[in-house]
């Protein structure tokens, strides 16, 4: 009731026209910024830091909240139409939308992103409202060798990645955790791999393998199979949104999405990439259809669009309760919010209710705002597919070069970046699926990170992960997902066979 | 997105704030580079810095770069190899860099930087879960002393400031430092869930970064590394507590190498108005941080001092590699890459071998497909090397017009005229109105 009462006022100070300008302001750029590769939210917040010095903390802080929840609907965009994700939490759309793009049904794989999104980032805001404190406590009893369970977890999810064959696919999930052990070792402080280029010593950019095996990549497998054969052009141009079985087949997978986003989004683990990789491999689990995926599943969209919105709002828990952040662009916000002498934490609720509530409200109306601008523009950008495909190429390679240089203002960068790409292109040549690869980067130095960590904080035994009933937990949870359907169909073959 | 309030506002601070000593600008831009991501401490500084620097009037425009990685090392290279001699560019620095810098056993030093002033202190906390067992700072120590290896002690990356504290004080109970169970954390942002949820025995951090929770009482401070009591904080010193250590991790400002003295005293000049600034005193007041301002050559002298003893701790800890293994995951991760490599190429190469029995000599539709190929890899060389040097309009435009051939030759005079317009346009939407630094090129003077 209380909480109602504090919404109430919260709504009262957002929908007042400044607040509401800023709120459009946000949404408007974060939208762009999510379709730009490269260029994501916590960039664009650190860039606007000191425009913003001059406005009152709230207004700026509705505006980074529009900028953060529209580049979760923005980066699905390039995903679905060119097969270059914009963010990597979109890495796992590019897989059945752009098939679905390929097919003429594009726009039908912007609107099931973009309502997705407004469903999920509307469910998890009210669920942020009502139950932030007690889940950032929840949070707290996650430590080394709970992510570390987390992480194995997540692995699994590459069972439902790996494409034609099994050899493949694990072949391109190895090349990613390889990439992934180039940079200091940050528990030693040794670097390993690096070769003696301190530009290597940081790793490899999760962004700069993205970018260079999609967009680079598919630039120049394009050029490879030009002049061979057509029927990857297409031919139907339907731009009339979803179906009612497009409806039928979406609503599930959008609240599954954002059952899975919300609380993996609040774990201070990964942000927001592993609920969408958790999602996908639920979706094509829990589907009729299995077969579909990777093929233009319409589940294989709207669920983990729907799990990256829902995980966006589960990062603002921790950072507005604890003041803890577990993103980049919250890391930013946490910033933000100092320098305005604020500090988010456990005394911000009581200190500053006025801002925390101004700005959740700000969320709910940032998040219809979003659905406004993007349902008409589903068709619009559906049309992106018309433009003639060498100048969609020569300006794809001119995007993803600037978003490999901006990351880090290095030409080395670039040479990977194109390097990568040639990579991608033969991996597509030789049907070598190319998501592993990306699930094996982000996971890999993430998942050794926390084993070493968890076996040093208990001065080398190695029970803690039995002994630990959430980790335990998630462990058998790992094993059931990736031995389950064998034992599914040895035990119940007329099942398996329906 | 204009707002009459917001402007009234900016009219009103512009109106309250003290008239800028100098009339005239020192720099129409200054370029501050923290080479850490945003969020973190050097960040934090540039932030701030570039905030007291505009309100100040000291510079007209001042913008803040992040290169982030490796504690600051990569950003230093960066500094050192593409900023030489550069006079409106100054880069973040400190205790933290000059540890990864031994840690990692980094090429580049500080000795390849021009100093330019200390700028400021921070002392560091030692803080438990409030659910510890240890009340007070000798209970902490009993235990750390009958079983060193069951404290774990967490804080940032690998050779910087916390972990030299714990070194230090392990020393001085009379432990091997190389027994303190240190658990490196990327950062205060990932280490303080840790100690929240009582992961870690001991949180080391600087005071900004708990006091909060402190004051919250969710986190008890142990002791702080101050040589005496601080007015703001409820806690003992470590020398209180018997315990002959104090630490203070500090931070400072760099120029690049080869700057002229000229440029190194205007540099020099505008941090000192700075640091005598209102806002940088505010500040100062709000982060806790202590004001450490020296000047050029009093710091030069300070930091060979401090590298000295930096070397010496770090030593003594043994960090910086020889007896740390690093497992047996890589080697692990190198065999199945190299496993599936094989496996994957043997079905590959067969059914190449049944494919090329079929079909015979290359066709017409191959030699199209290596010719595309090849236009792309010309442009993509072309814009590898021209990038910095031309500049990144004149490198995109061949990059766009080379691709945009390889997909079809008929219309060269269209390709070209939209290779310009959309490098121009990229150029101007990302350096301009998102102010990402682009390099400009040959044609700086133009666009």
């Amino acid at each position: 009731m209380e909480t109602l009462t504090a919404l109430g006022r919260g709504f009262a100070s957002a929908v007042t026209l400044p607040h509401l300008a800023w709120a459009l302001a946000g949404t408007t750029l974060g939208t762009a910024v999510g379709v730009l590769p490269g260029i994501g939210p916590a960039l664009t917040v650190a860039v606007l830091l000191p425009i913003t010095f001059s406005l009152d903390p709230t207004s700026a802080f509705i505006m980074f909240g529009g900028i953060y929840y529209g580049a979760m609907y923005g980066g699905s965009t390039t995903s679905i139409l060119i097969n270059s994700p914009g963010e990597t939490a979109s890495i796992v759309t590019a897989i059945d939308g752009h098939m679905m793009a390929r097919k003429g049904r594009g726009a039908a794989a912007l609107t099931t992103a973009a309502i997705g999104s407004f469903v999920a980032g509307t469910l998890a805001t009210i669920a942020l409202t009502f139950f932030a404190p007690p889940l950032a406590a929840v949070a707290l009893r996650f430590g080394p060798a709970e992510y570390f369970g987390l992480t194995m977890l997540a692995f699994t999810t590459v069972a439902a990645l790996l494409g034609n064959s099994v050899v493949r696919g694990l072949l391109s999930l190895f090349l990613g955790l390889s990439l992934g052990l180039v940079g200091i070792d940050q528990l030693t402080g040794d670097a390993r791999f690096s070769f003696g280029i301190p530009q290597l010593m940081d790793g490899i950019d999760v962004m700069i393998l993205v970018i260079g095996l999609f967009a680079v990549g598919e630039t120049l497998y394009q050029a490879w199979r030009h002049g061979r054969d057509e029927e990857h052009i297409i031919t139907i141009h339907d731009f009339t949104g979803m179906s009612r079985e497009d409806w039928s087949r979406s609503w599930r997978p959008w609240l599954r999405g954002t059952a899975i986003g919300f609380p993996l989004g609040v774990l201070p683990c990964g942000g927001s990439v592993i609920p969408t990789f958790v999602s996908y491999m639920l979706e094509k689990r829990l589907s009729k259809h299995p077969e579909e995926f990777g093929h233009g599943a319409i589940e294989g969209v709207a669920g983990p669009e729907a799990a990256n919105n829902a995980a966006a709002a589960g990062v603002l828990v921790p950072l507005l309760t604890l003041g803890l952040p577990s993103s980049a662009t919250a890391a930013v916000m946490l910033t933000a919010f100092q320098q305005y002498g604020l500090q988010p934490g456990p005394l911000l609720f009581s200190s500053r209710p006025d801002l925390v509530w101004t700005l959740i409200a700000s969320l709910y109306i940032g998040n219809v705002m979003l659905l406004v601008l993007n349902l008409p523009l589903a068709s619009v950008w559906a049309r992106v597919m018309l433009v003639p495909r060498n100048l969609l190429f020569g300006g794809i390679l001119v995007l993803a070069s600037v978003g490999a240089y901006s990351l880090n203002r290095s030409v080395l960068d670039l040479v990977l970046l194109y390097t990568v790409g040639a990579v991608g292109c033969t991996m597509r040549v030789f049907d070598i699926p190319l998501v592993p690869a990306v699930l094996g980067l982000i996971l890999g130095p993430l998942s050794e990170q926390q084993f070493r960590r968890a076996v040093a904080i208990s001065g080398g035994d190695l029970s803690v992960f039995v002994t630990r009933p959430i980790c335990a937990t998630l462990l058998v949870l790992a094993c059931a997902v990736l031995a389950g359907p064998y034992l599914l169909r040895r035990w119940l073959p007329e099942a398996a066979a329906t | 997105m204009p707002r009459p309030s917001a402007a009234l506002a900016a009219l009103l601070l512009f109106a309250l704030t003290p008239a800028p000593a100098a009339a005239d600008p020192v720099y129409q831009h200054l370029r501050l580079i923290a080479p850490a991501a945003p969020g973190g401490g050097w960040d934090q500084t540039a932030r701030v810095m570039q905030q007291a620097l505009q309100s100040a009037g000291i510079v007209h425009t001042s913008s803040v770069e992040n290169i982030p990685g490796a504690a600051g090392t990569i950003g230093l290279a960066r500094f050192v190899t593409a900023e030489r001699g550069t006079g409106d560019v100054a880069m973040m620095s400190g205790l933290i860099m000059l540890g990864a810098i031994v840690t990692h056993r980094s090429a580049l030093t500080l000795h390849d930087v021009t100093p330019v002033a200390r700028l400021l202190g921070e002392y560091e906390v030692i803080v438990v879960p409030a659910a510890s067992p240890f009340r007070t700072l000798a209970d902490l120590i009993r235990t750390f002393k009958e079983r060193p290896e069951s404290i774990s002690w967490g804080g940032g990356s690998a050779g910087g400031t916390e972990q030299i504290l714990a070194g230090l004080i392990a020393d001085a109970v009379g432990v091997n430092p190389r027994l303190v169970n240190y658990i490196a954390f990327s950062g205060g942002g990932e280490l303080r869930p840790s100690v929240l949820g009582g992961q870690v025995s001991v949180g080391l951090d600087g005071l900004a970064g708990f006091q909060p929770y402190i004051d919250a009482g969710t986190v008890r401070a142990l002791a702080i590394s101050s040589a005496t009591r601080l007015p703001y904080l409820d806690a003992p010193t470590l020398r209180e507590q018997g315990i002959d250590v104090d630490l203070e991790n500090w931070r400072c400002v760099l120029a690049p190498p080869g700057v002229s003295t000229a440029d190194l005293h205007r540099l020099e000049g505008a941090v000192k108005t700075m640091v005598e600034s209102a806002p940088w005193r505010e500040a100062l007041e709000r982060y806790h941080w202590n004001d450490r301002y020296l000047g050029a050559d009093a710091f030069s002298t300070f930091l060979e001092s401090e590298e000295a003893r930096v070397i010496a701790i770090l030593k003594k800890l043994g960090t910086g590699g020889d007896n740390a293994p690093t497992g047996p995951y890589p080697v692990l991760v190198l065999a199945g890459l190299a496993i599936f490599g094989l496996v994957a190429a043997r079905g590959l190469l067969r059914g190449r071998s049944r494919a090329a029995a079929a079909s015979g000599a290359p066709t017409s539709e191959t030699i199209v497909a290596w010719k595309a190929i090849a236009l792309i890899a010309i442009g993509i060389t072309v814009d590898v090397l021209l990038v910095e040097r031309g500049g990144f309009v004149i490198a995109s435009t061949a990059l766009f017009w080379a691709t945009a051939r390889a997909f079809d030759p008929r219309h060269p005079a269209r390709d070209a005229i939209f290779a310009v317009a959309v490098s121009v346009g990229a150029y101007l939407l990302f350096a301009r109105v998102l102010q990402l630094p682009l390099p400009a090129g040959v044609l700086a003077g133009w666009i």
